[in-house]
């Protein structure tokens, strides 16, 4: 028997391809965010009602990630934006390759800001690096506030946290405190944001610190 | 649910690095994974199980090595083991807040395997 030192990370194949993608939109200036949360947490809503805030001033595209159907990138193509669906067929996650397959493919157009919605999954989506600038966690308040630390990989790696479906909140039991501090926790220095899509509280701030971080990666390029 | 993606990409790596030393069957091999990783252990295992079955690995093991996230108080510089179950955020020596180290580990650290000269000298 033979033993060999590998000392290789898993997904170092994944992580080429997510490094080629990162020098690709820092030679554009594309902002990209990688959006994950459980599914049905509201991302493609709030993509809607950002696109509905912003696409008159910044160009935005999405791709969007579904096990199957297209109706995420028609529900925003309907609101003007280029969005190209990636179907994973069963698969839980993007990966980057499936995402300069896409852009290969698929010309979106000179971008301001990319969103990659990731398929509706809590776990898995988070050992992907797609070559964002930053991923955002979503946490719809029906989930409870809890999630944080039952599922802290996430909450850990996303710079961000939008805390969604905030018209909802006098309806169920979610304690806002409590959530930011599991957040806190995890992810010291992060942004946590609140937002409804439906009563649009909190887009203006989200939609402020898009511009921000567009404006930061460009003044780090110049 | 990844896991079979991540048991495909590990038996990818193993096959590429034997291949590079001539022909040979793999015997095991050891990966670190870390708690953040969003890994679970015993499903990654089941799906190695099912990526080598049928062909000439099918042998072969894996060994998960479990990398912990330690948790360090900034304020008093007191390093802790997070506590099965549950994320403490305040420093229970101090009560400051605390932040997570490490924990994110997703490699292969090494293989071994039978090279075929030696599978038919015996
Ligand atoms: N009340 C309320 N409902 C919302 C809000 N945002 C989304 N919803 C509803 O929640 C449901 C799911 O929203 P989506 O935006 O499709 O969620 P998603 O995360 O994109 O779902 P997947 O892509 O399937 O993972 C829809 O019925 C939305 O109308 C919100 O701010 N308030
Ligand atoms: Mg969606
Ligand atoms: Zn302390």
């Amino acid at each position: 028997m033979t033993q060999v030192d590998v000392r290789q990370r898993i997904l170092s194949d994944n992580a080429t391809a997510a490094a080629a993608l990162r020098s690709r939109f820092a030679a554009t200036h594309t902002l990209v965010l990688n959006l994950i949360s459980s599914p049905g947490s509201g991302k493609t809503a709030l993509l809607e009602a950002t696109v509905r805030a912003l696409s008159g001033r910044l160009r935005l595209g999405a791709i969007e990630g579904d096990i199957a159907t297209e109706r995420d990138a028609e529900r925003l193509r309907a609101l003007g934006i280029p969005a190209h669906q990636i179907l994973t067929g069963g698969s839980c996650h993007l990966d980057a390759r499936q995402v300069s397959g896409a852009l290969e493919t698929h010309d979106l157009g000179p971008l301001d800001v990319l969103f990659i919605e990731n398929v509706g999954n809590l776990v898995c989506p988070t050992s992907y690096d797609l070559g964002e600038d930053f991923k955002v966690a979503l946490l719809s308040v029906t989930e409870g506030e809890d999630k944080p630390f039952k599922y802290p990989s996430i909450f850990a790696k996303a710079a961000v946290t939008v805390v969604t479906k905030a018209d909802l909140m006098p309806y169920v039991s979610f304690k806002l405190d409590d959530a930011s501090g599991q957040i806190a926790a995890l992810r010291p220095g992060g942004t946590m944001l609140v937002t409804s899509a439906v009563t649009g509280q909190g887009i203006a701030e989200w939609c402020g610190l898009i511009e921000e971080r567009l404006a930061a990666k460009r003044g780090a390029a110049s | 649910m990844h896991e079979l993606s991540l048991a495909t990409e590990i038996y990818r790596t193993c096959r590429a690095t034997i291949d590079a030393r001539g022909p040979g069957r793999l015997d095991s091999a050891r990966v670190a994974i870390g708690e953040l990783a969003a890994v679970e252990p015993e499903l990654l295992v089941y799906a190695w199980e099912a990526v080598v079955s049928g062909g000439r690995d099918a042998a072969a093991r894996l060994e998960v090595e479990w990398h912990p996230a330690r948790q360090t108080c900034a304020t008093c510089g007191e390093v802790m083991e997070r506590a099965p179950g549950n994320w403490l955020r305040i420093c229970p020596t101090c009560g400051g807040p605390v932040q997570v180290a490490g924990g994110d580990e997703l490699d292969v650290i090494d293989l071994s395997y039978t090279p075929d000269e030696e599978e038919t000298a015996k």
